[in-house]
C-alpha cells in the first residue's frame, strides 16, 4: 500500500512520421492518496488509459517522476511494482482453470497454497464463479472471462492499487449494478487504492468517493461528486457532468455582475471586472425557474422524463435547458426564467473565476 | 435436387482425386514386368517385393531418413526464429515495419531454383556441401518468412493485454513467452509447423542441388527411374506410396486449426 503521486507527468505517443509528437498527457501533477477509491472520468482519448498504463508501469512517461511513498518507481518494471490492473476486455490464460488463473498472480509471489486456496474460494464465492473453477478458462462467456479477469486483480490484499480500465464494459447490465457494489464493498472492506477509469459519470460518480475529470489530456478538476456538481471548475466538468448539462451563456461583466444579452443576471458571488478573455456564464439545468419576472423566451421542446421535464427554451439565440418538477406549471403565454443567484458561475476562457464573496 | 441425391457430386469428386493416388498404390503392389505389360486396375500378382526392398536396401531408405533429418531441422529452425520476430511485427510499430512484413512476402516469389546457384557456390565453399543442415538451412529462405506470416497472424489475434496482465502479475517477459504465450498461440505453432515441413518435403530442387550421397533426399532418389536391372516402376510406386505418409500424418494433427491458417490469409 502506498500514496501514489505523480510530479509532472508528460507523454506523449511516437507521432506518424514528420509530425510534431501528440501529448497524450499533458502536465499532471496529482496525489492519489492511499487507500482511496477514485473514478477517472472523461470522454474517450482523453488520456484516462495512458495514466492507468503510467501507474502500473506498462508506459514510461516521456516526462516527469512518478513515486509509489517516497519511492521514484519511474523506471521501474511492471512485474516489480506490485499493481493490479483489469482491462476493458477479458484476459484470461486460455490454457489454465478459472482456479489457476486466479491463483496465478498468489502463486507468482510466492504465497503457499493453503492461502491461495483461501483467497481463491473467498474471491470466486464473490463473483460467483465457485462452479466454475475447476473448468478450462477458455470455455466461458464474455462476462464468465471478465469475472476472471475482475478476480484475478482483486486477489492479492498486498497490492499498492488496483486500476480498473472500463471493466465492465462486456457485463450485462444487470450485472454491471451488481459487481459495482461489490467492487465498493470490498473497498471498504480492504481499504487498497483503487481507481476506476470510466466515461459513465453514473458509474464514477457511485464508485468512487473522489472524481477525477480529465479533459483533452489534462485532469480539470478532482472533487467529490457534490463538488463536480455544484462547482464545476471548468466549463468541460459543468457540461460532462449531470443531465443534461450545464448551460453556458456568452456575458460581459458590468461591475462585477455577468450580463447576458442586455438581461443583468444577479450573482451572489461577484467577481472583479477586468478579466481577459471569453467569459461565460454557467448554470446548471436544476436552478433554472419560471418567474414572474426575468429574462424573456421561447419554449422549443419539452421532453418529459417522468421524474421531471426537461424544458429547452430560447432567448435570442441561445439555447437553455431547465429541469422542472413534474408538478410545476409551464407558463403559455411569454415565460420568463430567472436563474437562482447562488448557483451561478463564471468562467474565463473555460476556466472557473471564484467569486469574491464565495460561501 | 432430393436429400438423397447430395452424395453424388462430393463422391464424384473425390473418387477423381483419389483416383491417381489410388493408382500409385495399387502400382506399388505390382512387379514393373505388369505394370509395363498393360493397364489392370487391381494387381494381378500382389507382391510387397518392393516395400521390401525400400525397406532393406539402405540408397532408399536412408533417402527418407535424410529428409525426415533436414525437414526436421529446417521446421525447428523456421519455427523458432519466426517466433520471436513474429512478435516483434505483431506487438512493435518500427521503422519501416510494414515494408520490412511485405519484403518477407516477396521472399517466396521468387523460385527457388534462382538461389540454387549461389547456393551451390557457398555451401561448396564453406563445406556444408552434401550435409543436411545445408538443405535445412536453404530450405529457410522460404520457410522463415511464411512462419512469419503465419504466427503473426494468430499473436495478432492474441490481444496485448494479455503480455501486460503476465507483466502485471509478476512475469518476466522471457517467462510470459515461454509459460503463456508459446501455450496460447499452440495452434498457430502446430499450423505454422505443418506448412513448414510440407514444403520442405516436396521441395526437389535446392535438394537435389545441395546434396550427392550423404544427405541425399528420398525425392533425388526417386528420380533414377532405372537402374542397372532395367525400369524398377513397382519400386518407384512404393517409394511414392511411402511418401505421402509421413504428411498425411502431419495434417492429421492440426486438422481442426488448418482452416482458422487459411482463414487468416496467411498460408
Amino acid at each position: 500500500m502506498a500514496t501514489i503521486r505523480f510530479k509532472n507527468v508528460q507523454h506523449a505517443y511516437p507521432p506518424p512520421k514528420g509530425q510534431d509528437p501528440v501529448y497524450a498527457l499533458k502536465e499532471v501533477s496529482q496525489v492519489w492518496e492511499d487507500g482511496s477509491a477514485y473514478a477517472l472520468l472523461g470522454p474517450s482519448g482523453c488520456g484516462k488509459t495512458t495514466l492507468l498504463n503510467i501507474i502500473s508501469g506498462l508506459l514510461t512517461p516521456s516526462e516527469g517522476k512518478v513515486y509509489f511513498d517516497d519511492q521514484d518507481v519511474t523506471d521501474l518494471p511492471t512485474s516489480d511494482r506490485q499493481i493490479a490492473q483489469v482491462f476493458q476486455f477479458p484476459v484470461v490464460y486460455d490454457t489454465m482453470t478459472v482456479f489457476d488463473n486466479l491463483a496465478f498472480p498468489l502463486r507468482n509471489r510466492g504465497t503457499d497454497e493453503a492461502t491461495v486456496k483461501k483467497r481463491v474460494h473467498q474471491i470466486a464465492e464473490m463473483l460467483d464463479l465457485t462452479a466454475n473453477l475447476k473448468k478450462k478458462a477458455s470455455g466461458l462467456t464474455a462476462d464468465g472471462k471478465q469475472k476472471i479477469s475482475l478476480g484475478r486483480g482483486l486477489v492479492r490484499s498486498d497490492v499498492n492499487a488496483i486500476l480498473f480500465d472500463e471493466p465492465l464494459t462486456v457485463i450485462d447490465p444487470h450485472l454491471k449494478w451488481q459487481l459495482r457494489s461489490k467492487l465498493k464493498e470490498l473497498h471498504q472492506q480492504i481499504g487498497v487504492t483503487m481507481i476506476y477509469v470510466t466515461h459513465d459519470q453514473v458509474e464514477a460518480l457511485t464508485f468512487a468517493n473522489k472524481v477525477v475529470v480529465m479533459y483533452d489530456g489534462a485532469v480539470v478538476q478532482v472533487g467529490t461528486p457534490v463538488e463536480l456538481f455544484n462547482k464545476p471548475k471548468h466549463t468541460f466538468v459543468g457540461y460532462f457532468i449531470g443531465s443534461p448539462g450545464m448551460n453556458f451563456l456568452p456575458c460581459k461583466i458590468d461591475r462585477g455582475q455577468p450580463v447576458f444579452h442586455n438581461n443583468i443576471l444577479a450573482t451572489s458571488h461577484p467577481v472583479s471586472d477586468d478579466l481577459n478573455g471569453r467569459t461565460v456564464v454557467g448554470v446548471r439545468p436544476e436552478f433554472v425557474e419560471f418567474a414572474d419576472d426575468g429574462i424573456p423566451v421561447v419554449i422549443e421542446k419539452i421532453e418529459d422524463l417522468g421524474r421531471y421535464q426537461v424544458v429547452t427554451v430560447k432567448h435570442e439565440s441561445e439555447v437553455i435547458k431547465m429541469v422542472v418538477n413534474e408538478d410545476q406549471r409551464i407558463p403559455a403565454e411569454s415565460p420568463k426564467i430567472h436563474f437562482n443567484p447562488d448557483q451561478i458561475r463564471i468562467y474565463c476562457d473555460d476556466w472557473l473565476v471564484e467569486g469574491g464573496d464565495n460561501e | 435436387m432430393t436429400y438423397s441425391r447430395k452424395w453424388f457430386v462430393p463422391t464424384l469428386y473425390i473418387l477423381f482425386l483419389m483416383l491417381p493416388i489410388y493408382g500409385l498404390i495399387a502400382m506399388s503392389f505390382k512387379t514393373t514386368g505388369e505394370i509395363l505389360g498393360g493397364f489392370s486396375f487391381f494387381p494381378q500378382n500382389f507382391t510387397l517385393a518392393n516395400y521390401k526392398v525400400i525397406f532393406t536396401d539402405p540408397t532408399w531408405y536412408n533417402g527418407y531418413i535424410n529428409s525426415i533429418i533436414y525437414v526436421v531441422i529446417n521446421t525447428v529452425i523456421s519455427v523458432s526464429v519466426a517466433l520471436p520476430a513474429a512478435y516483434a511485427f505483431s506487438r512493435y510499430r518500427f521503422l519501416g515495419d510494414k515494408h520490412l512484413f511485405f519484403w518477407l512476402l516477396t521472399n517466396r516469389m521468387a523460385p527457388p531454383a534462382v538461389f540454387a546457384l549461389p547456393f551451390f557456390q557457398l555451401y561448396s565453399a564453406i563445406g556444408l556441401f552434401d550435409t543436411h543442415l545445408a538443405v535445412a538451412l536453404a530450405h529457410c529462405l522460404f520457410n522463415i518468412p511464411l512462419a512469419v506470416w503465419i504466427l503473426e497472424g494468430f499473436m495478432s489475434g492474441i490481444p496485448k493485454e494479455l503480455d501486460e496482465t503476465a507483466y502485471l502479475d509478476g512475469y518476466s517477459f522471457s517467462r510470459f513467452f515461454v509459460r503463456i504465450f508459446i501455450p496460447t498461440i499452440a495452434a498457430g505453432i502446430g499450423v505454422t509447423m505443418f506448412f513448414c515441413f510440407m514444403y520442405s518435403w516436396v521441395e526437389l530442387l535446392l535438394a537435389k542441388t545441395l546434396t550427392s550421397v550423404a544427405a541425399k533426399p528420398i525425392a533425388a532418389t526417386m528420380t533414377r527411374t532405372a537402374s542397372s536391372s532395367g525400369y524398377e516402376l513397382g519400386l518407384l510406386a512404393a517409394a511414392g506410396s511411402l511418401t505421402i505418409i509421413p504428411g498425411a500424418i502431419v495434417i492429421y494433427f492440426v486438422r481442426n486449426y488448418i482452416a482458422k491458417g487459411f482463414a487468416l490469409g496467411r498460408v
